[in-house]
């Protein structure tokens, strides 16, 4: 079933966790698919299983039935070696909190998982420039996170998301501790990783936010409610926006 | 992830926290130092009694007998049991050099230019005692000569008159019957330093002829003969002084006098020099090592201090592990990661420690006025301590983090 052309495919996903011996279903059955190139938006209400979704997409956790197929590979099948590596080079997340190295420059943190795939100091360097360059924070390369703004430092994080030319972009509420302004800068840049040929998927609670995707994925209660398909989706260009 | 870029990191987490850094290497240092401070004092308390002891050794052994469960040594009981013939087998002995007797003899006092002072022991021997003494250098004078009514005095036993003996003057010895013995002075001895300590005590010496009156039948021979508590043997050289001492305690258990003059449950020794200098220095040894077992506490206080705040850092940064397992981050890199901050303050402690103790070493040496001994390998082995106190303190707290599960870590704030 799953396909060369899925970045990732979900097949009956169930997640129960033991909340003491009380056992708790946060996902129950979820399948869905991801084409590379698409544009994809998680919604739901919390505790609708969004961050569960969330966490075996992105290879932090493993179901307790179904299967998640990153990149063609089964993630629990893999050890949890394996599982970080494939974590480390298929996904590129994008947190909420932006989740940066406090004590590394902008330069730094966007090598950080080259770090981790032993890349040599001299090509991480090239690319983080690059990468951040493509963002448009070429010149605040080698400032701390602290001495960035909020849209700055989460321009930082897509950028570090990218370090590794992941099979997906994983972003988690990307614009929920923006305003509304920088928040729109920041799905443009999405919108132009998007047209580039990157697959993102984006959970959020916002409907405006979900309008970018190509279709917006309703769960509810842990299963997933509908898939909405957008006929005009918002591609803002970065640099309308900024 | 290598080692490069680990130290690259934890360099940054450690600048991070200056002052907590500063008093955890300060806790190490500390630690260390007092090893080394203490370690040297004792290395250099050492060097100082044993160069004063060993100086200018002779390759001789102090032979006499005592209860065997005694502790060895020149205070010990002992028993006049060695006859003029013992004496003389020994010296026949192959590799015995010399074979010098020496006893006490008992006195009432001593009077010299009308004044009578009380003084209860002679020091009797040959001429020959002063040969193989060490420390043993005349002022003025020379040895006396054996059947001479002679004597020599160390300069302590000279100042003990209101006027100051010299050589040439006569000094009557009391005998315990009141009997008066007029003897001429021949020389004086320089009074020489005690290695544990500046006292002195005033020693007469006399020869065993006309003065060493102790005497038994011999045995062997059936003739009276002069009996000794104590006889210096004097080897060849240093080389066979094992197989002169083996020789000596041969004879003395086969057919000597001495054998059947000394109580049953007596037994002979032979104490080499080496033998006084394996006492002391055991003996030093211990003290050395109990006040460097009192330093190695503060150390291990030290590395409680590390894995503490290793601790503290561990929680303090589980977001940033969460993140870093987030983007690829193995379990091992973690650790690494954790590990090399870790004996990164360990190592960073025990080197200031080497600085502030080779400081302290000097200080306490020179206000102990000994000559400084420095024992080059501890401050290897201070460095290795301080990695190694680094790695066991920072294992835990990084295994710790290294099993963070990065959902948690994450969520956490």
């Amino acid at each position: 079933m799953s396909d060369a052309t899925d970045a990732v495919v979900l097949e009956g996903v169930s997640k129960t966790y033991q909340l003491g011996d009380q056992p708790v279903a946060a996902l129950g059955g979820v399948s869905m698919r991801l084409p590379r190139g698409s544009y994809t938006a998680v919604m739901g209400p919390s505790g609708s299983g969004k961050s569960t979704l969330m966490n075996l997409v992105g290879c932090l956790d493993t179901p307790t039935s179904g299967r998640v197929v990153v990149d063609g590979q089964d993630v629990a099948a893999l050890s949890d070696r394996e599982r970080t590596r494939l974590r480390g080079r298929e996904i590129g997340f994008v947190f909420q909190t932006f989740n940066l190295m406090p004590r590394l420059t902008a330069a730094e943190n966007v090598a950080l998982p080259m770090v981790f795939q032993g890349v040599s100091a001299a090509e991480r360097e090239l690319r983080a420039r690059q990468l951040l360059d493509r963002v448009g924070l070429a010149e605040r390369a080698n400032h701390r996170p602290r001495e960035l703004s909020g849209g700055q430092r989460q321009r930082v994080a897509i950028a570090r998301a990218l370090a590794n030319d992941p099979a997906l972009l994983l972003a988690d509420e990307p614009t929920g501790n923006l305003d509304s302004a920088t928040g729109r800068a920041i799905m443009s840049q999405f919108a132009d990783l998007h047209r580039a040929g990157n697959t993102v998927l984006v959970v959020t609670h916002e409907r405006p936010i979900a309008e970018h995707a190509d279709r917006i994925v309703h769960l509810l209660d842990g299963e997933l409610e509908r898939v909405e398909t957008i006929d005009e989706p918002r591609r803002p260009h970065a640099g309308d926006t900024q | 992830m290598n080692f490069e870029e680990s130290l690259r990191i934890s360099v940054r987490a450690i600048r991070g926290h200056r002052l907590r850094s500063f008093l955890t290497v300060l806790g190490v240092a500390i630690g260390v130092a007092a090893v080394i401070t203490f370690v040297t004092l004792g290395a250099s308390l050492q060097a100082d009694v044993l160069g004063e002891v060993a100086g200018d050794r002779t390759p001789s052994m102090a032979v006499s007998a005592g209860p065997a469960d005694a502790a060895p040594g020149p205070s010990g009981p002992r028993q006049a049991v060695f006859t003029e013939r013992d004496v003389e087998e020994i010296q026949a002995l192959d590799g015995v050099a010399a074979v010098v007797p020496s006893g006490d003899v008992p006195v009432a006092g001593l009077a010299f230019e009308g004044q009578t002072l009380g003084y209860n022991q002679l020091t009797a021997s040959t001429p020959a005692f002063f040969d193989y003494r060490t420390a043993a250098e005349f002022s003025a004078g020379g040895p006396y000569a054996q059947g001479a009514a002679e004597l020599v005095l160390n300069e302590p036993a000279a100042d003990l008159f209101e006027v100051n003996v010299s050589v040439g003057d006569r000094v009557a010895v009391v005998r315990p019957d009141g009997t008066r013995v007029n003897a001429t002075v021949v020389g004086l001895l320089a009074a020489s330093d005690s290695p544990f300590g500046g006292f002195a005590i005033p020693r007469v010496y006399v020869p065993t002829d006309p003065f060493y009156e102790t005497r038994l039948e011999s045995p062997n021979s059936g003739t009276q003969q002069r009996v000794y508590p104590t006889l210096t043997v004097v080897a060849e050289d240093f080389q066979r002084v094992g197989a002169v001492r083996e020789g000596v305690l041969a004879y003395l258990d086969g057919e000597s006098d001495a054998r059947q003059l000394k109580p049953e449950s007596y037994e002979f020794r032979a104490q080499t020099a080496e033998d006084v200098v394996d006492q002391i220095r055991s003996l030093l040894d211990t003290f050395t090592a109990f006040v460097t077992g009192i330093a190695v506490i503060s150390l291990v206080v030290g590395s409680i201090g590390i894995a503490n705040v290793m601790l503290v850092s561990v929680t303090e940064r589980t977001r940033e592990i969460g993140i870093m397992k987030a983007v690829g981050a193995q379990n091992r890199d973690v650790l690494q990661l954790f590990l090399v901050e870790a004996t990164l303050l360990g190592v960073v402690g025990a080197l200031a420690g080497i600085v502030l103790g080779i400081l302290g070493a000097v200080a306490a040496t020179r206000y102990a006025a000994l000559p400084l001994t420095f024992p080059y390998e501890w401050a290897g082995i201070a460095v290795l301590v301080g990695l190694l106190v680094g790695v066991v303190a920072g294992l835990y707290p990084a295994w710790n983090a290294a099993r963070t599960d990065p959902i948690d870590a994450l969520r956490y704030e």
